[in-house]
């Protein structure tokens, strides 16, 4: 085994001035899964995009399998599934022609064509539906066609981005599911994501990305020990008390953020039971709160510790 | 159907034993499949062909009654309608090729072609197959608007079956290569009525500034020398020579030269337009 099945090499790409990414590198091992997570803007797509060769880097260099995506788009193209932000089936064609279109195009004969096209439809539980129109599906059947249409070739590496975004909970619990056994199948994955909780439960390995920059990477674990494993989050009935709370915060051996957009400070707790600390020393200093939560930890929790760390280690 | 999922299995490997193959399908099959696209869209969706037929259907009537008693006089071939019709096979032709630049925006939107970048498969393919599909169905459509004229309007020209056949052909490969000058507008401009607009700002002076349904000695002057010069002129005068069993001469052959033109540079922008990021 010779490459990582993805590599990505100092990438930046421009838009005229803007920077959409800057200096990306990353590295997914064979059978591994990596969570490319970051707010809406942060370069998510952009970067799937050069990975799957549907727009060229402005600088730097990525490979998929070994062949780079300029140079060899087309051995890159016959090896990987593209799952975009937007599902992209012909809304004419029924989920069966859908399919067997795509196997055809792939060099799949005919009878094989439509073999594998009722083996994925059986997989994702669209077979009832197989025969009627695409734009007659619903946002989880079409999600779901669309993931299929991307597995047809066998993909050894297989991009998703924000492949929960907009579903509802059961579908989006089904989809993981199906993620997951893609996985165990020995299927290289790079799933972005907005949500720090589904990076958490399928990727091996995180990568932070904002403003186009990698800004953190390691295991959700990794992450995850240093945000905190769960937040309390006071809201403030006066925000111009942020700072008192945060110095009552601080005193009480907590190390909280100011939230100012949720007029809120936030700090890390370990257990339930450090909520009533965060009471107490809110109570003694005398500042009244309006709103008072234990929450798991989200990118914006990511964010805020980041911030946190960069802020100290300016100091 | 629930959008609960169990957990599906996606182990399958013994049931595609050819995917070490499945590497991008050859150029033949590729146009192939994605041409049974198109059509298939057009085949379960055929009232495009019927919404395309009413323009053409609805100018056969008017010009006919309109123009036809006035126009008697000037023009030497008998009946209008066997003066008009050669020139509406070729207008709706255009109108047509205009159509496919259209759809082409309209796919961009839809997300499939995003899938098909991403696939081993030329770009240039996808674009052929959709000329395809669409010169296919302009084929249709012209037989259709043929039989209507003919049982409607009593069009029977003096070229007889063989002459309306040529016309019908040159009316196709006039369509077929400006398919592709409206493709490449359409793979760089990629705003559908930003499209709609080029088409209708170019085709309404060209189909009236020409001797598509008045003969140029009917124009005021100044109109007949813009008629003069307008591509469509010769088009038009070229369908007209094959279905009225005119004089073919270099009209014919100069309509097949300049459609050879336009489909090369067509094409060649056309690719390197679409080839570019969405
Ligand atoms: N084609 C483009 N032209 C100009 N700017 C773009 C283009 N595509 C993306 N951007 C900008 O690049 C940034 C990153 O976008 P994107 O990768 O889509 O973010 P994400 O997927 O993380 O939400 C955004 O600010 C976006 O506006
Ligand atoms: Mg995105």
């Amino acid at each position: 085994m010779a490459r990582p099945p993805i590599e990505v090499e100092n990438v930046t790409k421009d838009f005229g001035k803007f920077k959409a990414l800057d200096d990306v590198s990353l590295r997914v091992p064979e059978g591994n899964v990596l969570g490319l997570l970051g707010h809406n803007g942060a370069g998510k797509t952009t970067l799937v995009n050069i990975l799957s060769t549907l727009s060229p880097p402005t600088g730097g260099t990525a490979r998929i399998a070994g062949y780079d995506v300029v140079r060899q788009s087309r051995q890159v193209c016959a090896r990987i599934g593209l799952t975009g932000q937007f599902a992209a089936v012909d809304e004419q064609l029924s989920g069966l022609d859908n399919l067997v279109l795509i196997a055809r195009l792939l060099g799949a004969g005919k009878r094989a064509a439509k073999q594998r096209a009722e083996e994925l439809l059986t997989l994702f539980e669209l077979t009832e539906a197989a025969k009627r129109p695409a734009r007659t599906y619903s946002g989880g059947m079409r999600r779901r066609l669309d993931l299929a249409a991307s597995l047809v070739g066998h993909p050894d590496v297989i991009f998703l981005d924000e492949p929960t975004t907009g579903l509802d909970p059961t579908s989006r619990m089904g989809l993981w599911q199906i993620v997951e056994n893609l996985v165990d199948d020995g299927t290289t994955v790079l799933l972005t994501t907005q949500y720090l909780d589904e990076a958490d439960r399928l990727a091996d390995s995180i990568t932070v990305l904002s403003s186009g920059k990698v800004v953190a990477s390691g295991t959700a674990e990794e992450l995850k020990a240093e945000v905190g494993q769960r937040t309390a989050t006071a809201t403030l009935a006066d925000p111009a008390e942020a700072p008192r709370a945060l110095e009552a915060l601080g005193r009480a051996g907590l190390s909280p953020v100011h939230d100012e957009q949720r007029h809120a400070v936030t700090a890390p707790v370990n257990a339930s039971h450090e909520l009533a600390v965060v009471v107490r020393a809110l109570d003694e200093a005398g500042i009244e709160v309006s709103g008072l939560g234990l929450g798991e930890p989200t990118l914006d929790d990511v964010y805020l510790n980041l911030a946190h760390h960069a802020s100290e280690s300016a100091a | 159907m629930t959008s609960t999922l169990s957990a599906p299995s996606t182990e399958a490997p013994e049931s595609s034993p050819d995917r070490a193959n499945w590497h991008g399908a050859n150029v033949w099959t590729q146009i192939v499949v994605l041409t049974g696209r198109s059509l298939r869209a057009v085949v379960k969706d055929p009232r495009i062909v019927v919404f395309s037929l009413l323009q053409p259907l609805i100018m056969l009537t008017l010009f006919s009654q309109v123009f036809g008693k006035a126009l008697m006089s000037s023009i030497q071939t008998g009946s209008y309608i066997n003066y008009l019709m050669p020139a509406i096979l070729v207008t709706t032709g255009i109108g047509a090729s205009l159509q496919s630049g259209v759809g082409l925006i309209t796919d961009m939107k839809n997300g499939v072609l995003g899938r098909f970048r991403a696939l081993p498969i030329r770009m240039g393919s996808v674009l052929l197959a959709r000329s395809l599909a669409d010169l296919f169905r302009t084929a249709v459509q012209l037989v259709i608007l043929l039989c209507a004229a003919a049982v409607l309007f009593g069009f029977s020209p003096k070229g007889g079956l063989l002459g309306t056949f040529s016309a019908w052909l040159l009316a196709l490969m006039v369509s077929w290569s400006l398919t592709w000058v409206f493709l490449a507008i359409a793979s760089w401009v990629r705003k559908e009525e930003v499209m709609q607009s080029v088409g209708f700002l170019a085709m309404f002076p060209l189909m009236f500034a020409s001797s598509a349904f008045v003969p140029l000695d009917a124009l005021p002057n100044w109109l007949s020398v813009v008629a003069r010069v307008n591509p469509l002129t010769y088009a038009v005068d070229a369908s007209r020579d094959l279905s009225l069993a005119l004089p073919v001469g270099t009209g014919v052959l100069s309509a097949v030269g300049a459609s050879a033109v336009l489909l090369l540079v067509g094409a060649f922008f056309a690719i390197k337009g679409f080839r570019r990021p969405l």
